[in-house]
């Protein structure tokens, strides 16, 4: 007993010492972020800046992994604890707020001087979009083009000042510059059976007059025959379907590919690695003329609604976007807006990279929106690869797909 | 009060206390989750039910929808032969090394302990060296099989739905051979010097002394390896992450991986719980199977 009362005692004695000293701060609001974001990229810098700027909201960070962000998310609402804002991937970002979990910032957004929805792209802005309501702001995007490498252009008589528009030319260009001697496919994509796989096709699917509600249209029957053309033929290798995007564009940088899909977080160490002249081409299309698609990828912030402090969370949001001019310079990220001029980086290839990447991003589709987003991409990416590998052609492999797809549509 | 508390200390309370502990221990770290499981898998979970235990209760209706999706019997098939494949091809090349070491020659222990480096390596290092090694344009494997004339065309080990599951298959033979090698050769090291002393003055050949002295006298260890192989394979989730994801089209795809798919890539819990009741019903078989072959075992 005596142990016990002793303990009592010492641990009101702690109590009663911390007290004052936490009661310094009593009149900040603490806002708690959590992002996957690590301490070179823009959340934990944006946050330290923030704090700095003493507001009487005190901001605190923690960083979570990548595979981790909607299982922890879900626990920490499901259980009510829950962060002020988080940062989610933008095909979760339904799931979160068709249930009520995101807070509607439609009227505050109305009402601010610094977030303006016009001044977004509208792939990004479509992804925090649901029923017509705002429930997050775009916090960067990015999205999917076409690396072609200029040097073998040249050496296989191509001209490196044209590169593929169509699908027809991009599968004509890669046969001419497959060279199984040298160890070269003409092109590098990823199939993988997750969620890039999906990330790499439904483009191709939206271009041809498709989407995610009407994946097994003519159109995508087509796009889906030219990847399989590509495989088949060994234009692009067989690991395709097996290697993710950034593993397949490390065999372009070797110099074992000719051409690449893959998005803009490639360049930083492309300008390492790459020791030959390249060039970004916007994503080919079924023809000349025909609609332009491509993939939006990145994440969105978005507020809890079990928020407490639902103002000075807004205002913590504003601040991130007032810093947007600074995503790409310092954190090598595109703002997900197209209102803020990227500044030249002194890398002319970067640059004239960044050029495409940016016209690219006007035609950035998001995936959904929709709550069960992860089990129709599931359904997409079971279809390319029941075609790639020849199990099913591509009609009966995408009438498969759509039929999965109108279970979850309902 | 006296009697209970000395019964404790010393008599029979004490034998219920050894019993119960350990069983309270189970309960609390794997009976409950077990059942929590069970349970799971008759319900309808979403991630925002997550964290209460009032969910809606749907009868069969996960399982029936489990067994009528076109993958599941696929899966339930790579399931049983990467388990079966990985235990014959572990236990074989791990006997075979036991043996050889057996032998005792200079340096033999010394050997034996380098080729536990194999089991301590972290699986997701394993299943990224073996990523590397079976790529198809440029694996360690191709170069190799193709220097030897092997073959003429490159395989596409990771890629290709021939050989997909074979190659985790392969990964994980070499992960699990020298755990296997480590138990055998302390079951070996058990057998009496004089049996074989005995049977060789009686005339016995090589062969008949290894089928009629070393058999018999591993007949637990190796059960025991046999289950221990199980749990170990049907564990195995590391190296299909690694290697192949479980592509393409689900090829390599076995339950524990796809369990883990359908919770936390496709958040639908009650799927990835139902997976995993099945799966506990074929380790309980399992484990009946070689509770009871081991039963009446007596060691000298």
């Amino acid at each position: 007993m005596g142990i016990r009362r002793r303990a009592m005692l010492g641990v009101i004695a702690l109590a009663s010492i911390s007290l004052p000293a936490l009661s310094v701060h009593a009149e900040d609001v603490t806002i708690t972020v959590w992002s996957l974001d690590r301490d070179i990229q823009p959340a934990p810098n944006l946050i330290n800046d923030f704090n700095k700027l003493d507001t009487g909201i005190k901001v605190e960070y923690r960083q979570i992994q990548f595979d981790d962000v909607v299982s922890e998310a879900m626990r920490a609402y499901s259980t009510g604890q829950a962060p002020d804002i988080i940062a989610v991937d933008n095909p979760e970002h339904a799931l979160f707020s068709s249930r009520g979990a995101f807070l509607d910032l439609t009227d505050m957004i109305a009402a601010s001087s610094v977030v303006k929805p016009e001044n977004y792209f509208p792939g990004p802005l479509a992804s925090v979009t649901w029923e017509g309501k705002l429930y997050g702001i775009p916090k960067a995007t990015n999205t999917i083009a076409l690396y072609y490498n200029k040097d073998m252009f040249k050496a296989k008589g191509l001209d490196p000042e044209k590169p593929p528009q169509t699908w027809a030319e991009l599968v004509d260009a890669a046969r001419k510059l497959t060279d199984p001697a040298a160890n070269v496919y003409g092109l590098a994509f990823s199939a993988k059976a997750n969620e890039e796989g999906t990330f790499q096709f439904l483009p191709w699917a939206q271009m041809a007059g498709g989407g995610y509600d009407n994946i097994n249209a003519e159109g995508v029957v087509k796009a889906l025959d030219i990847w399989k053309t590509i495989i088949d033929e060994k234009l692009a290798s067989p690991d395709s379907l097996t290697r993710g995007q950034w593993d397949s564009t490390g065999t372009f940088n070797s110099g074992n590919a000719a051409m690449a899909i893959s998005g803009p977080w490639e360049l930083d160490r492309m300008m390492q690695e790459a020791k030959f002249d390249w060039g970004v081409a916007l994503l080919p299309v079924p023809e000349i003329g025909a609609e332009r698609s491509s993939a939006m990828g990145d994440f969105n912030w978005a507020v809890f609604s079990s928020t407490r402090h639902p103002e000075e969370a807004f205002k913590v949001l504003e601040y991130f976007v007032s810093q947007d001019k600074r995503m790409f310079k310092d954190f090598g990220q595109l703002p997900a807006r197209s209102d803020i001029a990227i500044p030249s980086t002194g890398e002319p290839l970067k640059d004239a990279a960044l050029k495409v990447f940016l016209e690219q991003l006007k035609y950035a589709k998001p995936r959904g929106p929709h709550p069960q987003w992860p089990k129709i991409s599931k359904a997409i990416q079971d279809a390319i690869q029941a075609a790639l590998t020849g199990q099913m052609s591509s009609k009966d492999a995408l009438e498969q797909a759509a039929e999965k797809i109108k279970g979850v549509l309902g | 009060m006296k009697k209970i508390l000395s019964s404790v200390t010393d008599g029979k309370g004490f034998d219920i206390g050894l019993v119960l502990l350990p069983l309270a221990f189970l309960f609390v770290l794997s009976g409950l989750p077990l059942v929590y499981n069970v349970v799971m898998s008759f319900q309808e979970v979403d991630m925002f039910s997550l964290g209460s235990f009032a969910r809606p209760f749907v009868g069969f209706k996960n399982y029936v929808d489990l067994f009528s999706q076109p993958e599941t019997g696929p899966i339930l098939f790579n399931t049983a032969l990467f388990v079966s494949a990985s235990i014959v091809g572990q236990f074989v090349i791990g006997f075979g090394l036991a043996l050889f070491f057996w032998t005792n020659f200079p340096g033999a222990s010394w050997l034996r302990g380098l080729f536990l480096v194999s089991w301590v390596m972290p699986g997701l290092v394993v299943g990224a060296i073996w990523n590397w090694i079976l790529s198809g344009d440029f694996g360690v494997l191709n170069f190799f099989l193709r220097e030897m004339a092997i073959i003429n065309a490159n395989i596409f080990w990771r890629s290709d739905p021939n050989y997909s599951l074979w190659a985790v298959i392969i990964a994980n033979i070499w992960l699990g051979t020298s755990f296997n090698m480590i138990l055998l050769s302390v079951g070996l090291s058990g057998i009496p010097k004089d049996l074989y002393e005995a049977a060789e003055l009686d005339g016995a050949t090589m062969l008949q002394r290894f089928f009629t002295i070393t058999l018999p006298m591993m007949r637990s260890t190796i059960g025991a390896i046999v289950a221990l192989g199980l749990i170990f394979t049907l564990q195995q989730f590391d190296l299909f992450a690694g290697i192949t994801s479980g592509g393409p089209n689900n090829s390599s795809n076995v339950t524990q991986y796809w369990a883990w798919d359908l919770s936390f890539r496709q958040y639908d819990f009650a799927k990835g719980a139902t997976i995993s009741v099945i799966m506990i019903v074929f380790v309980m078989l399992a484990s009946v199977v070689y509770v009871r072959s081991t039963r009446h075992e007596v060691r000298g």
